[in-house]
């Protein structure tokens, strides 16, 4: 996990404030908005997704900073007001995520993401995401035809730009208008250590996409279908913005309860972290012994002073998850296997 | 006329790929005419050409490319010299200038057929019969065309319009026959071979043609039936030296009967009599590669392309080649080898081998040992298995072009066949296919391939129920219907169920008829018996010959025997399958609806009927699931066990079946049931993750990095994990610099991974003393 990130998910508790001033000015603003699903099922899945993605972003952000429309609540009015206001509330440095939960449909001009009323295009999640201050914001588009969104918030072949923005698709263009899986993939990711592969337990875009894509894979492949979409993720940075915490509990009781010593050790494991990012980015310009020796220093002593928190939380009768994880799954549940019977020719 | 015109001009603009296409072909490319053309001239050079006066045939066609010279002759002359451009373009005016002329056509439509152009081919010998209806060549024609592209009852029609017609064109007639004795060696039925091509002999003598390809097939009718069938060789080569399918015809009969050795020999003496025979060169070229010599093969296919580039074969293997190079590499073992040459190559997929080649060798290897053992045959070779986890590749190996389901094919020492990822069937199980497979290396070679097809079929089905990766008959659903009907053949007539399908389903059907007669025989004979039977082909015996020499009853005691045996075995199952069919439907379906209490009993009914069905959609597995999802864990578990225990080899059931296993400290049988999941699905990472683990928990470091390595091999999403994984069974096996390598590897995609930094801190502390 990205130290920046991670000490701006520390900014979300009154702990963390103390242990990184310089970062408490910056906040991540989550805006979930779920669509219409037509059918009891689809609203079932996509009500259980959003639940899954406000639940997660509650770990990284303050409830205050998550919205959530949905139902009848999520007109078109409401939603581009609120994003207004948070024009006018976010500062440079803060980040958006912006979550579509629900159908698209494309004609072949518009994309448009269904809702009450009128409904939510393209052009409007483009002027949202230009007018948002500073450029560190997320789009996650999990529904049908989102990929004509993509296209047009920063076009394609050639024409393509970089956005300032990273935006991920369920599907990779218009033409992909079956109803996805990846929202449900995508939200799952938010919760599991599955997705977290530098077990940093924390969920980056780039985990989750990863995830969601394996699983929507894996989901046609076992069902013997082929594939009616394919996720899309473009913009830079994906593998270091994080969208969910996944020991937020342990880790605000370890802050709450945390003695001087432990505070100090903390930010000692802060620091060194850092330099470890930072001799990461630096590696293309090191020998690959060189960085490997003081890699290995730098875990070492950050291996030392996870051993400390761990001696104090235990002599205190605390937690001993100090936000390391275990590596490995528990025993399979129960197996699935879609086979058809077969027939006897008769 | 006004149809034919509109047809000539739709071919004008179709046939723009074929003249960009022919541009050189070697005179050979064309048959005889057996009296199709009269005109003297032409007839004066096909005597040259096919006297083997090569030189003088040359300048005499070349004399004929003149203005004055026919349209269609002149046509004749440019195929006879290599110009098919310019014979294309000169059949196109011939036809401008007699659209009335059906013999035209049929010429055109020859040199279509000669490139490999079949539809266009049967185009124009399809208007040659508009023009004139008896035209006996035409039906010819069209039926070889159609033949060419895959059959079918149209054949029969065009045939029987010459065959049946007395009157008809003698030339045509001949080639009838020619097709008709073609076709009976293909069959095997080599006494319909003998009257047609006594018939055929009689005609040419009659009518004075050129009787070399008849020599050919009477040399290759010799062949099969194990006479002498050098002079007839001798007999084409008396009236043409250079005829060089005096060799490569009865080469093709020798590589159809699996007699590799001898069909590499006489296409070789084909090309050094005929160094132009291009399809000689590829079938050549082919050959070789069966026999695993590459390089050779690789020379006459690009001699063969070189000659010819247009024949799809030729490209197809070349493409092969490539694959071969590029994306293929080979392992010997042992390496090096304790011998005068290594016991096994595998030849793997530079992307599969890291995963493969372990469990690949480890099942070739015993299958080795055992069948040396049982049939009392020792290698004198090296076995080369081919794994392919591209399907078309494998059938383009196999048999030259693409879109066959096979999944493997013997050649002798060397077999090929799919990988488990060129399978989308998940009833594809890579391990039996293997044992399967190298059952025939032992049943070819024993027997200097002279063994029938069904015995050797018949044996590796047995070997499979017998002594397998997944013990246990497996017979498909289907076959018990045929089974019910009695149509399993007499054994005298088994080949045809292979060779000559009278029905859909009766390959399969034989397949599984010939399994049970090994069993049948194992029974109430001993095995012995099967390997006394299996020397006795190296005499040239036929089948009812070992059967009644070795096991002394005549064919039909055999027979009655056998059925007894049916009917003991399956005669109470074959009654009670409509019941099991409905019971096995209804326990799906409620798993379905979710209706889990009556998914178990409908799978208990079915069970009852018929406890040994142990395929991918086997009542048990739909048992277990639902006692999985009723949390009954004791009765799930003994479900499954059942199914294992009884062959079933659903890679996920037994995964789980592992899990419970385990759950229950029984680690010695999670092994067994784990190990069991890799000759079925050796890409699963779960597999690979539990067996490493498990290893680990036995002590047994090496197997565990093993499967740690395949693990990665894979290429996880969660590297770090599998990192650690394999640092930690490094560690254990005292490896720790390569301990030390993986876990740098982990820390570097996961630093604040806490179990890395734990075995890091224990690591540095035991260097330093600490």
């Amino acid at each position: 996990m990205s130290r920046r990130n991670k000490l701006r998910s520390l900014s979300c508790t009154a702990a963390a404030l103390a242990l990184a001033p310089a970062f408490a000015h910056a906040a991540l603003y989550v805006t979930i908005i779920q669509g219409l699903g037509g059918q009891t099922e689809y609203e079932r899945d996509f009500t259980d997704a959003r639940n899954k993605i406000e639940a997660a972003s509650r770990t990284i952000t303050d409830s205050d900073k998550v919205f959530s429309f949905n139902g009848n609540a999520a007109t078109r009015d409401a939603i581009l007001e609120h994003f207004k206001s948070l024009t006018a509330k976010m500062k440079e440095d803060d980040r958006a995520a912006i979550y579509l939960v629900g159908h698209g449909s494309f004609d072949g001009e518009t994309y448009k993401f269904n809702i009450p009323g009128l409904d939510l295009t393209a052009t409007d999640f483009k002027e949202v995401l230009e007018s948002l201050p500073g450029r560190n914001h997320v789009l996650v588009n999990t529904s049908s035809t989102s990929g004509a969104m993509l296209e047009a918030l920063v076009g394609t072949g050639e024409n393509a730009s970089n956005p300032k923005y990273v935006v991920v698709t369920a599907t990779r263009s218009g033409a992909e208008r079956n109803a996805t899986q990846f929202g449900r993939f995508f939200a799952e990711a938010l919760v599991s250590d599955t997705a977290d592969l530098n077990k940093n337990q924390s969920v980056s875009i780039q985990e989750a996409f990863d995830y969601a894509q394996r699983a929507v894979e894996r989901y046609f492949q076992d069902a013997g279908r082929l594939a009616t979409e394919h996720a899309l993720l473009r913009g830079d940075g994906a593998a270091q913005f994080n969208l969910s915490r996944l020991n937020a509990l342990e880790f605000e009781n370890e802050l709450a309860n945390a003695s001087d010593e432990l505070r100090a050790l903390l930010e000692q494991r802060q620091a060194i972290d850092e330099e470890i990012e930072s001799l990461q980015l630096r590696r293309p310009q090191l020998e690959n012994s060189d960085y490997l020796q003081q890699l290995q220093a730098l875990i070492l002593r950050s291996a030392e002073i996870n051993e400390e928190i761990e001696k104090l939380q235990s002599g205190n009768g605390g937690n001993a998850n100090n936000g390391g994880r275990s590596g490995g799954g528990g025993i399979a549940e129960p197996f699935e296997i879609s086979v058809p019977p077969v027939e006897i020719q008769q | 006329m006004k149809n034919l015109a509109d047809q000539v001009l739709r071919r004008t603009a179709l046939t723009v790929g074929l003249v960009a296409a022919m541009w050189q072909l070697p005179s050979e490319a064309r048959d005889q005419l057996y009296g199709v053309i009269d005109n003297p001239a032409l007839l004066t050079c096909e005597d040259q050409y096919w006297s083997g006066r090569v030189s003088e045939a040359q300048s005499c066609y070349r004399n004929l490319v003149n203005p004055g010279t026919p349209t269609a002759i002149r046509a004749e002359a440019l195929w006879a010299l290599g110009d098919l451009q310019g014979a294309n373009e000169a059949f196109r005016a011939a036809v401008d200038e007699n659209p009335n002329s059906a013999v035209i056509r049929v010429r055109w439509g020859e040199l279509f057929k000669r490139t490999y152009q079949y539809q266009e081919a049967f185009n124009l010998f399809s208007e040659a019969l508009e023009i004139d209806s008896n035209n006996a060549f035409a039906h010819i024609g069209a039926a070889e065309a159609l033949a060419e592209g895959g059959g079918g009852e149209e054949v029969n029609q065009h045939m029987s319009a010459v065959m049946d017609n007395l009157t008809a064109a003698p030339g045509a007639r001949l080639r009838g026959l020619i097709m008709l004795v073609r076709n009976s060696l293909e069959k095997d039925l080599f006494d319909d071979a003998r009257r047609y091509l006594n018939e055929a002999k009689a005609l040419a003598e009659d009518n004075e043609f050129l009787p070399l390809e008849l020599h050919a097939l009477e040399a290759a009718l010799a062949f099969m039936t194990h006479k002498p069938y050098q002079e007839h060789i001798d007999a084409a080569l008396a009236l043409n030296p250079a005829y060089g399918d005096a060799w490569a015809i009865p080469g093709y009969f020798a590589m159809i009967t699996r007699r590799y050795r001898e069909c590499g020999e006489f296409y070789q003496k084909a090309v050094e009599i005929e160094p132009t025979h291009w399809e000689a060169h590829l079938e050549l070229g082919q050959n070789y590669l069966r026999l695993n010599q590459v390089n050779a093969a690789r020379e006459h296919i690009d001699t063969s392309y070189a000659g010819d580039a247009f024949n799809p074969k030729t490209i197809n293997l070349l493409r092969l080649l490539d694959t071969f190079v590029q994306d293929m590499e080979a392992v010997s073992f042992p390496n090096p080898p304790q011998g005068p040459f290594p016991k096994l190559t595998l030849r793997l997929d530079k992307d599969e081998t890291a995963v493969l080649a372990d469990y690949a060798r480890e099942l070739a290897e015993a299958s080795i040992d055992l069948y040396t053992e049982r049939y009392r045959f020792t290698p004198q070779a090296p076995i080369v298995v081919e794994i392919y986890p591209n399907h078309e590749d494998f059938v383009v190996r196999s048999i030259g072009m693409p879109g066959v389901g096979i999944l493997g094919v013997t050649f002798g020492y060397l077999f090929s066949m799919d990988s488990p990822t060129a399978q989308h069937d998940p009833s594809y199980h890579w391990g039996t296919t293997l044992w399967h497979e190298m059952a025939h290396v032992f049943t070819l070679e024993a027997s200097n391939h002279l063994v029938p097809r069904w015995f050797s079929e018949g044996i590796s089905v047995f070997e499979e129920w017998r002594t397998g990766p997944i013990p246990g008959r497996k017979i498909p659903l289907q076959v018990y219907k045929y089974m019910a009907e009695g149509k399993f053949l007499p054994i005298a007539q088994l080949d045809d169920g292979f060779m000559r399908p009278s029905y859909q389903d009766q390959v399969i059907v034989s397949y599984m008829q010939a399994g049970l007669v090994f069993d049948f025989i194992d029974i109430e004979y001993g095995f012995d018996k099967i390997v006394d039977m299996l020397y006795r082909f190296k005499d040239g015996v036929s089948a009812v010959e070992a059967i009644e020499s070795v096991l002394g009853i005549s064919a039909a005691q055999f027979d009655a025997h056998f059925k007894q045996f049916i009917e003991v075995e399956y005669g109470n199952l074959l009654g009670k399958l409509p019941v099991w069919q409905e019971d096995h439907r209804a326990s799906f379906a409620a798993l379905e609806e979710e209706n889990w209490q009556e998914a178990v009993a409908a799978a208990q009914r079915a069970i009852f009927s018929y406890p040994d069905y142990v395929e991918i959609d086997s009542p048990y597995i739909a048992m277990a699931r639902a006692y999985a999802r009723l949390e009954d864990t004791e009765n799930e578990f003994k479900t499954l066990e059942t199914f294992w225990k009884k062959g079933g080899y659903e890679p996920r059931a037994l995964l789980a079946l592992g899990n419970r296993y385990l759950e229950r400290g029984q680690r010695e049988e999670a092994l067994k049931v784990y190990r069991d999941v890799l000759w079925a699905d050796p890409f699963m990472e779960e597999l690979h993750i539990r067996l490493g683990d498990l290893y680990l928990e036995m002590n047994q470091a090496q197997n565990a990095i093993k499967e740690y390595q395949v693990l990665l091999a894979l290429d996880p999403a969660d590297k770090a994990s599998a990192n650690l994984k394999l640092a930690t069974a490094y560690r254990a096996a005292g490896d720790d610099a390569k301990a030390m390598e993986h876990l740098m590897t982990t820390l570097d995609i996961a630093p604040q991974y806490r179990e890395a930094q734990k075995l890091l801190l224990e690591m540095s502390r035991g260097s330093s003393g600490e």
